[in-house]
């Protein structure tokens, strides 16, 4: 690495490998950055590149503009996707918990949802495999968030950061929810922004789990099913995260019984729980989220047939399996 | 020859206390000194504490003993609590950290009581040695030292706690008559 590099590959790879000697990647190769690709990427957000974005009071360190820049240059975002990177940045500062979220043993992963057009301007993917891999803004964005956290912040794993297992897919879940398809209104709207405009949304997740059932066209199987993986309401067992479930419906589970299934648990709890999901998603936080769409509290709610109105009620089966429990 | 590619690590501190910190000088005894217990909002956290105060009030015939809990795990205690203990007590004890973030901020409160003068001990578990040890290198003391226990606390019965502080009472007098730092360091 000291000789003289004449082959631009080599010179490349001499980079990529300098950056793993200074323990800034999180294992994947990064893209080294330079004052000019940061000074391109802060022009994209009109901010001022000493701006402090977040500060970790007890190990005196803040975050600038500038540094979330390098970061996510590093991540291999593109100049344009950078607004969209602090904008989640900004999201997960809100979320409570956040600051002490990245050193937990609980290790949670950020879930960003990315509502508007900005969604196709930059290829964020909110279709199939909507997860990834295989999409470069929703994988680097994502990543950019645990690079900052990294770099920024000098959180590292089994040294500040003490997360017993972490999860799959930390710092890699960047999704677009498929407002095309959806046949409820977009999370971001639920949040409080005007239909169509850009928007991110972000909360803290500790698990992930796939729900399949495609051979039904009955709400209740839909939900029973979704109910049965989640067993009741967990008590949080730290007072910084919040135990609320998300969950993301694929465009055939979500229409199939739609009559049946409404995005926010039913008319009887419709307006209270807007209410309170404005309250807290003022900034667009989390909740409901999703390619297609969420549910809501972690609470089993539906309308019933023949009552438009009502809680699901569990019956004993349920309850002796612990679903559909409210906490 | 990567002079031009950028730091991503370098930013401005969030406050000046990174600084080397000063640890404060050590009494000679704890007889009849003013104790204070800092606790976090981990299970049994105030409890153990609780334990630790009894136990030093009897052995030293301590003055007073003031137990405050600060409200958020994560970051340092407040001012007015930590002014508190500067203007009331002559040392404190601190903890327990048991989990990533709160072993480093206990090290943190810690460093900051030094640093106001009060000579103070940490407690933590054995298992988050590693974050309460990258606390100290970000504050500038690396080799300091703090008392461990085994981990976990928060599962221990009133009997259990009563133990583990008696155990520990040991090294928190050490560690408040005598230097803070490894040896090392």
């Amino acid at each position: 690495m000291t000789a003289p590099v004449t082959d631009p590959v080599a010179h490349a790879k001499a980079a990529i490998e300098y950056c793993y000697e200074q323990g800034w990647t999180d294992g994947l190769p990064v893209v080294p950055a330079t004052i000019a690709d940061v000074e391109t990427f802060v022009a994209t957000t009109g901010r001022d590149a000493a701006e402090i974005i977040g500060s970790q009071q007890h190990l005196g360190r803040s975050i600038t503009v500038a540094q979330a820049a390098a970061n996510a240059i590093m991540a291999g975002c593109k100049p344009e996707y950078f607004p969209v990177v602090l904008a989640a940045w900004h999201v997960l500062n809100l979320e409570r918990g956040s600051r002490g979220a990245w050193q937990s043993t609980s290790g949670p992963a950020p879930l960003i949802v990315v509502n508007g057009g900005v969604r196709s301007r930059l290829g964020i993917n909110y279709q199939g495999g909507v997860f990834g891999p295989g999409f470069r803004p929703n994988a680097t964005i994502a990543r950019a968030i645990g690079l900052i956290v990294r770099n920024g912040y000098g959180i590292r794993p089994q040294q500040l950061d003490q997360a017993t297992q972490g999860l799959p897919g930390r710092w890699s879940i960047c999704i677009g929810e498929n407002e095309e398809l959806s046949p409820w209104e977009p999370l971001s709207v639920v949040g409080g922004a005007a239909p169509g405009a850009d928007a991110v949304s972000a909360m803290l997740i500790r698990t992930c789990e796939y729900v399949d059932n495609r051979s039904t066209d009955v709400a209740e199987a839909v939900l029973r099913d979704l109910a049965g993986r989640h067993g009741p309401a967990r008590r949080c067992p730290s007072p910084g995260l919040t135990p609320d479930r998300t969950e993301l419906a694929y465009p055939a589970q979500a229409h199939c019984p739609r009559e049946k299934w409404s995005s926010d648990g039913g008319d009887l709890t419709r307006r209270q729980g807007r209410a309170r999901h404005r309250r807290r998603t003022q900034h667009w936080q989390r909740h409901r989220a999703g390619p297609v769409q969420v549910w809501r509290q972690g609470r089993l709610q539906r309308r019933r047939r023949g009552s438009d109105q009502g809680m699901h009620r569990p019956d004993r089966a349920e309850r002796r399996r612990g679903n559909g429990r409210a906490r | 020859m990567f002079e031009t590619i950028v730091d991503p690590t370098v930013g401005p501190p969030a406050s000046s206390e990174c600084d080397q910190p000063t640890l404060a000088a050590r009494p000679d005894s704890l007889f009849g000194l003013r104790l204070g217990l800092l606790a976090n909002t981990k299970r049994n956290a105030e409890q153990f504490l609780q334990q630790v105060g009894e136990q030093l009030a009897e052995q030293y015939r301590l003055q007073m003993v003031l137990a405050r809990k600060k409200p958020n795990i994560i970051e340092t205690a407040p001012e007015p609590m930590m002014a508190e203990f500067a203007d009331r007590c002559d040392i404190v004890v601190a903890g327990v950290g048991d989990c990533g973030s709160c072993s480093a901020s206990a090290v943190a409160d810690g460093l900051l009581l030094e640093q106001a003068g009060i000579p103070a001990v940490v407690i933590c578990t054995d298992a988050f040695m590693a974050s309460a040890d990258a606390m100290a290198r970000l504050r500038g003391a690396p080799g300091y030292r703090y008392v461990t226990t085994p981990h976990p606390v928060a599962n221990l019965t009133a009997g259990g706690i009563h133990d583990r502080a008696v155990a520990a009472i040991p090294a928190i007098v050490t560690l408040l008559t005598q230097p803070t730092m490894a040896a090392s360091a």
